[in-house]
């Protein structure tokens, strides 16, 4: 008993820093991660059920929407009862959540989750 | 001057403003001003909606265009003086992190 004491106190292992070195290893793999993800374009696509299933939960949050509306074919103004300016804010909320930037000309056509979905889904840099 | 008031602007030059500075407002380096100004914006255009008399449509317009400089000098101010930790509505993906933390 004595004995095991002894021993145990001579190979105490500082815990703090091994918990230190552990955090810092492992921040080092996410950002070596974050750095291939940034450096690949094309790989890992989006699938279609993600697209969809991101843009049916960007225009259930929008305020004015009644989440059990929301299908994958609804029109923003016609269905949602939305006008032209919340149709402009759902494709910048949109933007934001794929990370994109859609020209004003694209945008405009933009009008119903079946297009944003078709869009989103088509283009390269969706991430 | 006096011409940009006469021309009252199209549809597509509205919508082209709103999403400028719509986008003016993402640059913000802080949380409560890029929140700020999103609110800000669509505000402005709503409450100017109703407008149908061409000449406070281009006054409205054209006010909208000023401070879209305005707001694009201040995102650049801003950024100089960017806080050093963020805003915690911003940490939603870290919640679980803390909580496993504590």
């Amino acid at each position: 008993m004595a004995m095991r004491a002894a021993i145990l106190r001579h190979i105490k292992v500082p815990v703090r820093s091994q918990a230190l070195a552990g955090l810092r290893s492992r921040e080092w793999n996410l950002s070596g991660g974050a750095l291939v993800r940034f450096m690949s374009s094309h790989d890992e696509h989006l699938t279609k059920e993600e697209v969809m299933e991101r843009v049916l939960s960007v225009v259930k949050s929008f305020p004015k929407v009644d989440p059990s509306t929301v299908t994958p074919d609804v029109h923003f103004q016609k269905d949602l009862g939305l006008d032209s300016l919340d149709n402009v804010e759902i494709v910048m909320a949109l933007e934001e959540e794929f990370k994109l930037e859609i020209p004003d000309l694209e945008a405009d056509k933009i009008d119903s989750t079946r297009l944003a979905i078709e869009y989103i889904y088509n283009h390269p840099m969706a991430g | 001057m006096a011409s940009a008031a006469a021309k009252a602007p199209s549809r597509s030059e509205v919508f082209s403003l709103f999403r400028s500075l719509l986008r003016t407002a993402r640059d913000f380096s802080d949380y409560n001003m890029r929140e700020y100004m999103k609110r800000r914006t669509i505000d402005a255009f709503r409450s100017n909606g109703g407008l149908s008399d061409p000449q406070s449509v281009s006054a409205a317009y054209a006010d909208g265009k000023l401070q879209l400089e305005v707001a694009k000098r201040q995102a650049i101010v801003y950024s100089l003086y960017a806080p050093k930790v963020k805003s915690v509505m911003e940490l939603k993906r870290l919640k679980s992190s803390f909580l496993f933390m504590e």
